[in-house]
This record gives C-alpha cells, structure tokens and sequence, in this order.
C-alpha cells in the first residue's frame, strides 16, 4: 500500500514539475507546481514527518506559490516570445550538461547512496511531532530566533524594494 | 528502507526532481519561470533530507527543512520585490534582455 501510494505520488510530482518548465504560459507553470508540491507533501507524510507535510501545504503551496501568482498578474506577464533564441549554442551546451548531470546523479545516488548497514526504520521509532518542537525550542532557539529577524528583514527589504518614495 | 520505501528511491526521486529544476533555471527565459525551477531544485534537496532523516530516525531532517522552507519564504518575498522594481525599470522580465550589468 504505503510502496503504491509512494510511486503514485512521485509520478504524479514528477509529471508536474516537467509541466512547469515545459509550459509556455507563466500562470500555467505556477499552477503545475502547485499540484507538484502537494503531492510532494504526500510523499514527506510518507517519509513520517506530518509536520513538514503541513507547512509544505500551507506555506509552501498555499502562500509562496500565491505570492508569484499575484505578482504574475500584476506584471501581466505575457507568454513567452517563441521567436528566435539569441543564443542557440548556450541552449544546446546546457541541455548535455544537464543530462550527464542527471545521469551521474542518479547512478550515484542508487548505488552508493544509502549508507551500508542501516537498520530499517518504522513509524514507531520515528522522531514525533513533539520531538520536532523540543528540539527547535532548545538547540536550534537561535537560528530560531535570527529566522524571525531575518523574515523581518525581507518584509522591510521587500517593502523598500517596490516603495516609490525616497529614490535617492 | 523507510517502512515499506527503500530510501534509495526516495533519493532518485530527489535527484529527478533537481534535474528537471535545473533544466528549468537553466533553459527557461521568463525571469519568474527561473525563480520557479529554484523552488523546485530547493524542494528536491529538501526530499532528500527528509529522505535521510527518516532512514536515520533522527529529527534533524525535519529541522533543516522547516528552517529552508522559512527561508525560501523570506527569499521569494525580496525576490518577487526585485522583480517588480526590474519591471517598473525596463517594462520586461525576459533574462535576455536584461543586460544592465553587461560591459
């Protein structure tokens, strides 16, 4: 069941990525991600991490994602021109050196990735939600707290980016 | 094996995706598009690190996710913000025919 639900989802998150570059259309491109990471949010619910799965959902698909689509609509940002390409040679270089990219990746990654030895983990020995929680509230309470100074620091940034007043 | 996954899968699935992110950064021309397979590539690792997390029964893989998914929250919201300046600037967020820097 869990082997069905795993190959479901990561054909599904994998088609839709592949939608969001092949895709012409921005707004198009926004969407197929959206269904990309919802069912990657399947996947991490599998992987035991509940908590992740969530704000995967909520931050990721439901308020990152949104955030490019309100600035796509604002910019009205039509298709992308299907003229010529000002650089065919680049295009063609960076599709090859892509794929050995991809072939050595996954080669490596099948073979030599999981680390001799490993015990099987179950659902029960797996670190809970609440285990989550102790451990950002105790060795991780500073990079904690400098996350929020720095989403502080990005709201200021984003504002003084787009603000027309005070141009120097 | 992670239950019934073995956790090399997880890792292939992983390594596909920030392929095809990287495809997407790489060939793509729309400005957003880019920003978009960017996304998508920090998605991979992060399946990666839940990947191990989950194989090593440590809380660890979640930590990091939860602190990049915070972080690519700050990183969409100032880059989106340098879009709409660029556009306001030169009417187009095509990568090509932004060459302000260019000698």
């Amino acid at each position: 069941m869990e082997r069905i639900v795993f190959d479901a989802a990561a054909t599904i998150a994998l088609v839709f990525a592949a939608l969001m570059v092949l895709s012409r259309n921005p707004v198009k491109s926004v969407l197929a991600l959206v269904v990309s990471f919802f069912f990657l949010a399947v996947i991490y619910v599998l992987l035991f991490a509940p908590f992740i799965a969530a704000i995967q959902v909520i931050v990721y698909a439901g308020a990152i994602l949104v955030l490019f689509l309100f600035v796509l609509m604002l910019l009205n940002i039509r298709h992308e021109g299907s003229g010529k390409d000002p650089r065919p040679i680049q295009r063609i270089v960076g599709g090859g050196a892509i794929l050995v990219f991809t072939i050595v990746l996954v080669a490596l990654l099948s073979k030599h990735g999981t680390p001799p030895g490993l015990p099987p983990a179950s659902e029960a020995a797996a670190p809970h939600i609440g285990d989550v929680a102790r451990a950002v509230y105790s060795d991780f309470l500073l990079p904690f707290e400098a996350l929020s100074v720095l989403l502080l620091a990005a709201l200021v940034g984003a504002f003084v980016l787009v603000s027309k007043e005070h141009r120097p | 094996m992670i239950g019934k996954i073995p956790l090399a899968d997880v890792l292939v699935v992983s390594a596909a995706l920030f392929a095809i992110g990287l495809a997407g950064a790489l060939l793509r021309r729309t400005a957003i598009v880019i920003f978009l397979s960017i996304e998508l590539m920090m998605n991979a690792a992060n399946l990666a690190l839940l990947g191990y997390g989950a194989a090593l029964g440590t809380v660890d893989g979640q930590i990091a996710v939860f602190f990049v998914i915070a972080i690519a929250a700050a990183e969409a919201s100032v880059g989106l913000a340098i879009f709409v300046a660029l556009f306001r600037h030169t009417e187009t967020i095509d990568v090509n025919k932004i060459n302000l820097l260019k000698w």
